[in-house]
């Protein structure tokens, strides 16, 4: 017997190595004849009643029209009233395809940033929505989203505020935060007081404190600076990091408070 | 019309679309239109293209049937949306291949990239002139049909290999090998289990055959036959479980991996056209061809064109059958193939022909019946 022949089995029929198959193969005919799993997408849906047993069979209760299960990844809706401008969103988006763009109609002295989805690159995986601190940008079911033109697939805030509007049912992705998270930590002695992380925190969580201006030593010259330090209230704080990155002296880091 | 035959049925269209052209013609040229040679001419043009549209209408269709059917044994739908239940599908992908360049290789031999492709689909088509498909669709008294349409049919791997030499790609060298390896190991299987009918029917005249066939159909009695001649078939349409020569997962697309646009249609079309044919011919040898058993109600026979319909009929329900094989079987490996060929398929065979002589000698068997006397 050569290597070949060796990996059969022997002691089968070989009918039924033809045979088996076959029998399966009419089965599924029989079975698919009539109505076959597939759903004729743009003729009927997966939301159609009649299919309202597949529906109950993947989450046990029924929904209504336009509708899938309630925790399908689709298009998402964005609250601009609540939205900080944090750019959790845009952070976490492993696709980049989060924007932080002026909304119209801000001021334009200070113009607040909401996040665009451009969604040709979008693979819904709910990092944003899970990021976002605010709860305002959540995931809902909608699921069509062709356009004929490439530059349609860009959700502008605006256009994400529309689909918040259309109260399609949401699914907030939130996962539960760790007990104790990192803050934001001072290294005084590099701090000079410009109150640039104050006035960037979304969360108007961090406050500018008076620091004592020490006694200058003989020979000594005190650097020049603004004698506030920052205080970061961590219950308001949202850990999006803005205060580290505007900071110019590097003095804020991530750490854990003790 | 009772008597009504393909020919005479175009003989008679010549005559009439010349008749009316010729009469609004002058005198000499009315005359020469109207020249039985060139009505005669006219009539065989009128019947090539006959046969040309009926040939690529079914095997078009055919595609069409295969995809539907493999859907459904997929548990899917298969083609939607050209037309009723996706039926102008397949016209749509032709004329979209149609529309393609076609690509040659800078290395590929010019002359026989071109004419493998084209020799495969004019032999497919020769061939499918060549059977008949009732007492009327019936291209003349050819003593030797049978023997014609099989040669024809094993001259495919030939210009599969000059096509797969010519492109010049080592997956398409070992497609066409492969289908060569695997025709000449199924050819001699094939013939013998013809050689069964053969000896039963007396006659290589496919219409004598399916006459010979009144009183029971050969699939009964030439059960054997019938297995080794539709394994054959499967292993000469190169279909699965045997389609080899185009294994996808290890030879990109076997012998046509370098085909594009209307060279790719070609082959595309001369498969379906070979599998039309296969279908055709267990039809003609085993089941009956065009005629009906006689407890069947004169009325399902009688109607304009019944012939035609029962034949197709029984045609797309053999190749439901070929479907049916590719839907549930995996392919086999080389080795198991020729092993398969020539191993078991040879025996079979001759068995096969010694239960045909059998059923010569005695005559009558106890469930089907007698043979018919000769000289139907």
């Amino acid at each position: 017997m050569s290597d070949v022949t060796a990996t059969e089995k022997p002691d089968e029929n070989p009918i039924l190595w033809v045979a088996r198959p076959m029998a399966t193969a009419a089965r599924q005919f029989a079975k698919s004849l009539f109505r076959p799993s597939t759903i004729v997408y743009p003729y009927e849906r997966l939301e159609d009643p009649k299919f309202r047993d597949r529906l109950d069979v993947a989450s046990g209760k029924p929904f209504g029209v336009g509708q899938v299960w309630d925790n399908y990844r689709g298009v998402h809706a964005l609250n601009i009233a609540t939205c900080i401008s944090c750019n959790l969103c845009a952070f976490s988006c492993p696709d980049v395809c989060i924007d932080m763009v002026t909304t119209a109609g801000s001021d334009p002295k200070h113009p607040k940033k909401c996040p665009q989805i451009d969604y040709g690159k979008c693979s819904y995986c709910g990092f944003c929505s899970d990021a976002c601190p605010e709860g305002c940008l959540t995931m809902t079911t909608r699921y069509e989203l062709s356009v004929s033109k490439r530059s349609d697939m860009i959700y502008p805030p605006e256009r994400l505020f529309e689909v918040f509007r259309s109260k399609l049912p949401m699914n907030p992705i939130r996962l539960a935060r760790p007990e104790n998270e990192d803050a934001i930590l001072l290294d005084p002695p590099l701090c000079i007081g410009c109150n640039a992380c104050a006035r960037d925190c979304p969360t108007q969580c961090i406050t500018m404190l008076d620091v004592p201006k020490p006694e200058a030593k003989p020979g000594e010259k005190l650097p020049k600076r603004i004698w506030k330090e920052p205080v970061v209230n961590d219950s308001d704080c949202v850990r999006c990091g803005t205060c580290i990155s505007v900071c110019p002296k590097e003095c804020l880091f991530w750490g854990t408070r003790k | 019309m009772a008597s009504a035959t393909l020919y005479s049925v175009s003989y008679d269209l010549s005559h009439l679309l010349l008749g009316g052209i010729a009469s609004v013609f002058p005198d000499p040229l009315r005359a020469w239109i109207s020249n039985g040679n060139v009505i005669t001419g006219l009539a065989v043009l009128i019947f090539a293209a006959l046969l040309l549209a009926a040939s690529m209408l079914n095997t078009i269709l055919l595609i069409w049937w295969e995809r539907k059917l493999l859907g459904r044994f997929m548990d899917r739908r298969g083609a939607m949306h050209v037309g009723y239940a996706g039926l102008l599908q397949n016209f749509a992908d032709g004329f979209k291949l149609f529309r393609k360049t076609t690509v040659q290789p800078r290395e590929a031999d010019a002359l026989g990239f071109f004419t493998g492709p084209t020799a495969y689909m004019v032999t497919s088509m020769i061939l499918f002139g060549v059977l008949p498909i009732s007492s009327g669709w019936n291209s003349g008294a050819l003593p030797l049909s049978l023997l014609l349409a099989l040669a024809i049919f094993s001259f495919a791997p030939l210009f599969i290999f000059v096509s797969a030499w010519s492109s010049n790609n080592k997956y398409s060298l070992m497609g066409g090998m492969r289908s060569a390896a695997q025709m000449i190991a199924y050819e001699v299987p094939l013939l013998l289990a013809v050689v069964a009918v053969v000896i039963v029917a007396g006659s290589f005249d496919l219409t004598t055959i399916v006459y010979e066939q009144q009183n029971y159909w050969f699939w009964g009695p030439l059960f054997v036959a019938l297995v080794v001649f539709v394994a054959g078939m499967l292993a000469e349409m190169e279909r699965i479980p045997f389609d080899l020569p185009e294994a996808e997962a290890e030879l990109v697309e076997g012998w046509n991996t370098e085909y594009g646009g209307m060279l790719f249609a070609f082959f595309m079309l001369a498969d379906y056209l070979r599998s039309l044919i296969g279908s055709i011919l267990v039809v003609l040898l085993f089941l009956g061809g065009w005629t009906m058993p006689s407890w069947v109600p004169s009325a399902a026979t009688s109607f304009p064109l019944a012939g035609i319909f029962w034949f197709m009929l029984k045609t797309y329900l053999v190749f439901a059958v070929f479907v049916w094989i590719r839907a549930a079987l995996p392919r086999v490996r080389t080795d198991q193939l020729l092993r398969v060929g020539w191993n078991r398929m040879i025996p079979l065979s001759l068995l096969a022909v010694f239960l045909a002589a059998a059923l010569v000698t005695v005559k009558c068997v106890p469930v089907f019946g007698c043979l018919p006397s000769p000289g139907i």
